[in-house]
């Protein structure tokens, strides 16, 4: 491999390095530069948080070879403006408080900024376009663009620059607009995320992935990989000294595959190298013989007799069963005038946060083990590393390193271990950084789930009865699955007074990734199924859908269902407001479509249209509508 | 993870090729970049190692566009931004704005060639469609002893299948030729899994010129990708057009010969639907593209003003 020889001017100083010919310009910026404000979100050109200039040019610096760069002037969010100063753009992002988890930001600074310098009067429809390569999961975009918009008006001089300052605060910060703490390291590109933590001597961590969803493994042989220059060791679950198991409420997963394998993307073995690509090449060198299994991959196929066991702790393969009973439902369903019986199912969903899984291990002076992570949960993981690595809970130390986006999909202890267990190993820190495949791939998923409703009502919209059984499909592992079916029982019938219920919430394992916490844990889907059924018993009784939530909403003094006493209810004044912002036009919901008088109007999002550029100036003027 | 031996940045074309010659089998050439990398990862090609890359974006003599004799010829450097901000092509090219403007996003357009996009042959490729609708052709220049040779393909020809082009060991494309269609309205339409950032499911070019009136048609070119192997140019609806009056009622009746042109194997059904109403909007949208006419098409009762 022969060397490059990079020299290009950065951030207005002169750069020249030595490097390795397949090095991305984002690699030379994070790895060789240590500039570490472009974030690795996918490596694959599609999520925009390595944004950077060349030459003027914003380009996506995951999809620059470096030796493309080379001879150029490269700006990155480190040097748009002088330390300790921000840029319009910056402030503008600081003041709107377009910033969240932070992670996409800088990328979306760069689009921004690259936006305003492209066109300093770029309208609305314009700005959204030239954002288009950049993806946010936290904001929806709006406080984005409306810091992109006070910043253009004050890059114009149409506002004074005091409108970019904090808003005064009053007698009361509840309703004032105030700006968040953290905002400027992060549209700075200065915090620190944990793939973007450096420590001497640190090792790269790459994992060897199983290939099948169920297999016994038969053996698995790593001399060639210990063997090799430049890799500092190999783990598997052979390396784990004290009780094996973690999971957010049954401890049923190993921190890497312990005989056999329960889903693809499970991990089974990882090194520890010098750099990345030494890792990488060890793991081609690890040979596992599997032994495949029949799989289960259907959650009622699941609870059947001869279904494959996933776990053998788990007759009939379910993870948790929560019943709640309430009144009696048969008598409900007896004074019911109207009984609508359907079924509903959603889809498996990926968190998608911007920030694939990274992490950092050492083993301090003390021999304290110490974990650097964006861990939604560090206390727990303490306690189970703990646990599996048996040692006293005073040598375990987490860290929680910034979070870039969560959603619940980093409250599982899924990489954490394997980091500690190496780092024990070599006495070195360890590093590793998720692909956004690996992500993907390993990571918890939302459930899938099945619901099968019953309600009955009368005539007047009154609910008298539900029956609501929902099955979730759990994947390989417990993680949140017991909490999830938790909040979806209590959750389930919505928040209308039903005097009869009987409500069954069910999750089981399978073949499948594993299911785990995701926004609402649990109550989107069971939500999803309660909302249509009230929307479908409007249209069947010929309510307005207001008016047939109005029938059944909770009170002061209702009684959930669970049974706590309501001492204080909103759901009326939820529903007003509702129904104000969207001009609702009253009615049942029998299908008006395009002859609604409520659709479209002020405070809708018109559907998103490319060309804006195009359309202002055209290639050939008198343009009046593009694709 | 692309990981190679040696990356060469030559300068000159005849440097190219003889780095081409000598490069060790399995060797690369790379323009932009912007496919190679995404598809050596996980899921696609996953880690892939190669002798040599040679990287043709700094070659000077692949820069730069003219517009002569009714042809354009566009170096292979063009990258899809130029579409967009050069004034010379946004009026040679009328539909190739529309395709530039859904191609990727900002970013990805200002590394990303169209020459890139065509020699890859992606049955999908966003570029292949215009193309064949300004009735590209392509350069191709090879070593002869140590003078360079050069050909012209049709790039209708030169795409041969998912992948598979006429390129032969040796060559390296350095232009593309298209017809000069100034005062031609242009149109593309396209269809993905989601709005930006999109490889296409299906897509549509279209040029279109009438009268000074603007009530027949003079010249129609349509081309369809992601619908076959191979780019499909409809000249069987080009000709029925021609020489026609404007209507809602004629376009509709041409647009129904688009669907069978689909030969597709996965998802036919849909492919066959949507490329009907491709044809249909995207000739609406070229009509009123043009620059220098307004026209207002009148069908069976209906009156449209587009």
């Amino acid at each position: 491999m022969s060397k490059l020889k990079i020299e290009m001017e950065v951030n207005q100083r002169k750069v020249s390095r030595e490097t390795e010919p397949q090095k991305r310009l984002l690699d030379f910026l994070r790895d060789d530069l240590n500039l570490t404000g472009a974030k690795e979100g996918c490596g694959a050109g599609e999520c925009g948080t390595c944004s950077v200039f060349v030459d003027g040019k914003l380009v996506k610096s995951c999809l620059m070879p470096v030796a493309k760069a080379s001879g150029c002037k490269v700006e990155t969010i480190e040097g748009l403006a002088t330390p300790g100063q921000l840029t319009p753009v910056q402030k503008a992002f600081h003041k709107t408080g377009a910033s969240q988890c932070g992670y996409c930001i800088p990328g979306m600074v760069m689009a921004a900024t690259s936006a305003l310098r492209q066109n300093p009067d770029a309208g609305i429809e314009e700005i959204k376009e030239r954002l288009g390569g950049n993806i946010c999961r936290c904001t929806g975009y709006t406080k984005i663009f409306e810091a992109v918009e006070l910043a253009r008006a004050v890059i114009a001089g149409d506002m004074p620059e005091a409108g970019l300052e904090e808003d005064a605060v009053g007698a009361s910060y509840i309703g004032a607009n105030v700006r968040r703490l953290d905002a400027p390291s992060k549209v700075s590109g200065r915090l620190k995320y944990a793939a973007d933590m450096k420590m001497p001597e640190m090792l790269q961590m790459q994992v060897l992935r199983s290939p099948h969803a169920h297999a016994r493994i038969i053996s698995i042989d790593t001399s060639a990989a210990e063997a090799m220059e430049g890799v500092a060791c190999v783990i598997t679950a052979a390396d784990v000294p004290g009780q094996d198991g973690f999971g957010v409420f049954v401890h049923d997963q190993p921190v890497m595959a312990r005989d056999k394998v329960r889903h693809v993307g499970e991990a089974v073995a990882a090194v520890a190298a010098e750099d990345l690509l030494t890792a990488r090449r060890a793991l081609s060198k690890i040979k596992v013989v599997y032994e495949e299994l029949p799989g289960v991959f259907d959650p009622l196929y699941a609870m059947e007799k001869d279904a494959p066991l996933v776990h053998d702790y788990a007759q009939n393969n379910v993870v948790k069963h929560i019943p709640v009973r309430k009144g009696d439902t048969a008598a409900g369903f007896a004074a019911a005038d109207l009984i609508l019986e359907d079924k509903f199912s959603t889809q498996q969903v990926e968190h998608a946060y911007l920030e694939p899984e990274a992490g950092i291990a050492y083993v301090d002076a003390d021999d304290v083990v110490v974990v650097i992570s964006p861990s939604q949960n560090i206390t727990h993981h303490r306690h189970m590393l703990s646990a599996i690595i048996d040692k006293p809970i005073n040598k375990v130390r987490f860290i929680m390193s910034p979070v870039g986006g969560g959603f619940g999909g980093k409250e599982d202890m899924i990489y954490q271990g394997m980091l500690a267990l190496a780092a024990m190993k070599t006495h070195r820190p360890v590093q590793l950084n998720f692909t956004r495949e690996e992500s993907i791939i390993a990571s918890s998923k939302r459930h899938p789930s099945q619901v099968h409703y019953k309600m009955g009502l009368t005539n007047d919209g009154r609910i008298t009865a539900i029956e609501f059984s929902m099955l979730s499909d759990g994947g390989a592992y417990g993680m949140s699955s017991e909490g999830v079916m938790r909040k979806a029982a209590i959750l389930s019938c919505g928040p209308y007074e039903v005097e009869n219920l009987t409500v069954d919430t069910t999750a089981v394992y399978t073949n499948n990734t594993p299911s785990g916490a995701f926004r609402t844990f649990g109550g989107m889907q069971a939500q999803f199924a309660t909302e249509s059924m009230m929307d479908m018993a409007a249209e069947a009784l010929g309510i307005d859908p207001f008016e047939i939530r109005r029938v059944n909403m909770m009170k002061i003094g209702s009684r959930t269902h669970t049974q706590q006493a309501l001492t204080t209810a909103s759901l009326d004044r939820v529903l007003d407001a509702a129904q104000a912002a969207s001009r609702w036009e009253p009615g049942a919901p029998t299908v008006r479509g395009a002859l609604r008088g409520d659709l479209g109007g002020p405070d809708t999002r018109a559907p998103c249209t490319l060309g804006a550029r195009i359309k202002q100036t055209g290639p050939s003027g008198n343009k009046e509508k593009v694709a | 993870m692309l990981t190679c031996d040696t990356y060469h940045m030559p300068t000159s074309l005849a440097q190219a090729l003889s780095l081409l010659a000598e490069a060790p089998p399995g060797s690369r050439l790379i323009s932009g970049a912007t496919d190679i990398l995404p598809w050596a990862r996980e899921g696609r090609a996953g880690d892939v190692h190669l002798p040599a890359l040679i990287d043709v974006t700094r070659i000077a003599e692949l820069g730069g566009y003219s517009v002569k004799d009714g042809r354009v010829r566009l170096g292979a450097k063009t990258v899809y931004q130029d579409f967009l901000t050069e004034a010379p092509l946004r009026a040679s090219l009328p539909c190739m704005p529309y395709c530039a403007i859904w191609f990727a996003d900002d970013q990805i357009r200002e590394q990303a060639t169209l020459a890139g996009n065509l020699v890859n042959a992606s049955p999908v490729a966003d570029g292949t469609p215009p193309v064949v609708a300004l009735n590209g052709q392509i350069e191709l220049a090879r070593l002869e002893g140590d003078q360079i040779a050069r050909r012209l393909v049709p790039v209708v020809d030169f795409i041969e299948g998912p992948g598979k082009t006429g390129l032969r060991p040796g060559e390296i494309a350095t232009a593309i030729i298209l017809d000069d269609a100034v005062g031609y309205g242009g149109s593309f339409q396209k269809v993905g899994q989601r709005r930006s950032l999109v490889i296409s499911v299906a897509c549509c070019a279209a040029l279109v010129k009438t009268d000074a009136a603007g009530a027949h048609f003079d010249d129609v070119r349509l081309a369809l990708g992601g619908v076959g192997p191979r780019p499909i140019r409809l000249t069987e609806v080009e000709e029925a057009l021609r020489g026609k009056a404007v209507s809602l009622k004629v376009i509709a009746e041409v647009a129904e010969l688009a669907a069978d042109r689909v030969g597709s194997r996965s998802r036919k059904e849909y492919r066959r639907e949507v490329v009907v109403g491709f044809v249909k909007a995207a000739l609406e949208e070229a009509l009123s593209d043009q620059p220098d006419v307004h026209v207002t098409i009148r069908g069976a009762g209906e009156t449209a003003d587009v």
